[in-house]
């Protein structure tokens, strides 16, 4: 889990000094959570290859806990993200599958990479009613809400429309490489991608050989 | 589309009123209004509009044919490990080629090279085959099998230099080569860097059957949950197979020679048709997170954009390949007017008549005369122009296709000024010979016997939660979803259950014929042998299928790729 420290070292070294010039210039910054003063209400910066592509909005997770969302969550991280709401679940749940997912990564999950689910329905589901949700199905990763304005930039940005969606983004923000798979497949599959686009010692090609043999 | 001889008796050259490949009526244009979708995540940062390129000011090319390695080359040998063959000793290779993938420049337009660099002007980044893109042309011939040797020297994803979009692990397939499945290109026959993959084309007709033979085919990269990305990064080529009857020698002496224009290179041109959308950068860019499919703004035909090609005063043959990943085009051919380079060219309005000979690479039985050609991702249809009456003067290719994203096409035709430059001739005031014909019978197509018919499966493509799903079903490399027989015949049907989009649907390894088409039989080019079926909103297909020859996995996907590579896939597997 991203815990405070992880927040402020994200801003101690993901601002570039002509961004914090430039907001100085603008205006001076103000705490955007006020029980987080660190996490200030500034102009995010947009240095990366795909940041353009990832709105810098403020969320928060089912703990309260705020973060801005492409500079603490998906900047030079290895991502699993997945959209989902809680009236959506008892619909076509995902959640169920990505728990194994979960167990799959094991001790990687909120060190090397990180699970999200950010909310379909921003104007229904509250940190407590996910909180909750997560708590019963024995997700440990990071459910995302916030503003609704907010929310349904990040929606936009994936292409998700409407309570229901069955895509999951692997991403891996430091080789700027994305992938989807369907959140219901398999979840070795969502591992197997996870290991696929890792680097050093955790990327692995494939979980299970599929290449085609010939006795 | 009539046939020749109606044409010719009616002497008209109006255009087609319906695209053969829709077969049937699209969508008026007032329907087609309310059926747009909101384009939040289309912004001129995630799809910025390309660099302005100047039009047809410079030559295309024309990749040449692959050249043969000593087979003494290879280490280890052909069928060794675990790279063994189906049907290999029966079947043993008489010419081999080695290929290289590898990251490199590629000059696009000279005005995207400098600006991409700025210093040596080398190109734009490009994933290639031998260091080009398209690849080498594989020049085959039946009765002559083939092994390449393909190596992946992409760099790791983490040093590659293209970024956003891509991953650096291949699988070549060879659209759509009768060849054993491990030979076929499986998304999940990958390699990574550093490793290489051997490929086997038998070079055998379908049932051993003249009348089975494929023409104009292409490789391209296969990888899971990244075709469209790497093909648009470069991993494209060619591949034209010849016989007896079709044998590229317009000077045949034998009876059985069609003798269609020829000569690779020379007579016998092959255009692959890419849409790339570049940064002021001069690179290429591509939205991954829009799923509908991408469309770039820039037209390059062989990789280069809006080109142009210098033709003598005779019959050319000239294969059209659309390499998507997701725009549709319907091509005609307009005498120039003026323009070109900076400004737009003005073409003339009517259209210049030639024939088809070929639908997705395999002859027709008779030339069908028309004005425009209808072609969908992975389409490939070979035509006959013949520019002897059009000495000095300059043609211009335009594009009448309207689609404004990726899903498929409104339904409209682009008419005057917006219809889309694609690619120019310049017919030379030369003297010239031309001892080509193009016969009015070219090749017979395999008889359909329905009593052979043992099961009829349906295919329906859809979208569902985001997901492009086939049978309500996503990709799942595990799940086999159909197992035919070895030496039985099915009928497929198609559908597509979507009101806005269209699909190419390709199943790879064997060729089918129309029985309907919306419950119609088939006319022009669609008469005819083919592995891409590209089925406009609500369209319902039959085909008729025959197994045979190799055993095992193949799959059945859209070949808008980016479809396919969100979960528009299944996998099929013929059994003994």
């Amino acid at each position: 889990m991203n815990s405070r420290r992880n927040v402020v070292k994200a801003l101690g070294l993901g601002v570039p000094a002509l961004a914090l010039a430039a907001n100085a210039a603008a205006k001076t910054p103000v705490a955007a959570d006020p029980s987080n003063p660190m996490l200030l209400a500034c102009e995010r910066p947009a240095d990366s290859k795909l940041a353009k592509r990832f709105p810098q909005v403020l969320v928060q997770d089912q703990h309260g806990e705020k973060f801005w969302f492409y500079e603490n969550l998906i900047q030079n991280k290895l991502v699993v993200l997945s959209f989902a709401s809680v009236d959506g679940e008892q619909a076509y749940p995902i959640i169920d599958n990505l728990v194994k997912v979960q167990e799959m990564l094991g001790d990687r999950l909120g060190d090397d990479v990180h699970m999200y689910t950010v909310t379909t329905k921003p104007e229904v589901d509250t940190a407590d009613s996910l909180k909750q949700y997560a708590a019963a199905k024995g997700a440990r990763w990071q459910f995302l809400n916030g503003d609704p304005t907010s929310i349904r930039k990040i929606l936009m940005a994936f292409n998700v429309m409407g309570s229901i969606h069955g895509l999951t983004w692997v991403g891996n923000q430091r080789t700027s490489r994305w992938l989807t798979k369907p959140s219901r497949v398999q979840p070795i599959f969502i591992a197997e991608a996870v290991g696929l686009l890792s680097t050093g010692k955790h990327h692995k090609p494939y979980l299970i050989d599929m290449r085609s043999t010939i006795a | 589309m009539a046939k020749r001889r109606d044409v010719l008796k009616g002497g008209a050259a109006a255009l087609a009123t319906t695209p053969a490949i829709f077969g049937g009526s699209m969508l008026p244009r007032v329907a087609q209004a309310q059926l747009c979708r909101p384009e939040g995540l289309i912004t001129p940062e995630t799809e910025p509009l390309s660099p302005q390129v100047t039009y047809f000011d410079q030559p295309i090319y024309i990749p040449p044919a692959m050249a043969e390695v000593d087979p003494s080359l290879l280490d280890p040998g052909p069928n060794n490990g675990r790279f063994r063959h189906q049907r290999f000793n029966e079947f043993p290779p008489v010419k081999f080629y080695i290929q290289q993938e590898t990251e490199g420049y590629w000059n696009y337009h000279p005005t995207l090279s400098a600006l991409a660099d700025p210093v040596q002007k080398r190109g734009s980044l490009a994933w290639m085959f031998n260091n080009a893109t398209p690849g080498e042309t594989l020049v085959a011939r039946y009765g002559e099998p083939c092994f390449v040797r393909r190596f992946n020297n992409l760099p790791h994803a983490e040093d590659a230099q293209i970024q956003e979009f891509g991953y650096p692990a291949t699988t070549t397939h060879l659209h759509n080569a009768h060849v054993g499945s491990e030979s076929d290109g499986f998304p999940m026959d990958f390699q990574e860097p550093g490793e290489f993959w051997d490929h086997h084309y038998a070079m055998i007709y379908a049932r051993h059957d003249y009348r089975e033979a494929l023409g104009s085919l292409w490789y391209h990269d296969h990888m899971i949950d990244f075709t469209a990305t790497n093909v648009y990064a470069g991993l494209s080529g060619m591949a034209i197979f010849y016989d007896h009857i079709d044998s590229g020698d317009e000077n045949d002496l034998n009876e059985s020679a069609l003798r269609l224009p020829g000569g690779y290179g020379q007579y016998d041109l092959y255009f692959i048709l890419h849409d790339v959308r570049f940064t002021a950068q001069g690179q290429p860019t591509y939205n991954v997170f829009n799923t509908d499919g991408h469309l770039g703004d820039v037209i390059t035909v062989n990789r280069k954009a809006f080109p142009f090609h210098e033709v003598e005063p005779r019959k050319y043959r000239l294969r059209w390949l659309d390499g998507g990943p997701s725009r549709f085009y319907e091509l005609a051919f307009f005498e120039h007017v003026e323009g070109g380079g900076a400004t737009r060219p003005v073409s003339r309005e009517t259209p210049i008549g030639f024939l088809s000979i070929a639908n997705d690479g395999n002859l027709l039985e008779e030339p069908v005369d028309t004005t425009t050609i209808v072609i969908g991702p992975a389409n490939r249809i070979d035509v006959i122009v013949d520019f002897s009456g059009f000495r000095g003067k300059t043609i211009d290719v335009l594009n009448l296709m309207e689609q404004i994203n990726g899903q498929g096409p409104t339904g409209r035709r682009l008419q005057g000024p917006d219809r889309v430059p694609v690619m120019q001739f310049r017919v030379k005031d030369v003297n010239t010979e031309d001892n080509s014909r193009v016969p009015d019978f070219l090749r017979a197509l395999p008889d359909i016997d329905l009593g052979e018919v043992v099961a009829e499966r349906e295919w329906v493509f859809d979208h569902d939660m985001g997901l492009w799903t086939v049978n309500g079903q996503f990709m799942d490399p595990t799940i086999t979803s159909a197992y035919p027989k070895q030496g039985t015949a099915e009928i497929w049907r198609f559908r597509n259950a979507g009101a806005t989009w269209a699909h190419p649907v390709h199943v790879h390894f064997e060729e089918a014929q129309i029985l309907t088409w919306n419950g119609r039989p088939p006319t022009g080019v669609g008469k005819s042998r083919k592995d891409v079926f590209t089925i406009g909103p609500g369209d319902d297909v039959r085909v008729f299928y025959r197994f045979d020859d190799f055993l095992s996995r193949y799959p059945i996907h859209c070949h808008n790729n980016t479809h396919e590579d969100n979960a528009m896939m299944l996998t099929w597997e013929i059994v003994p």
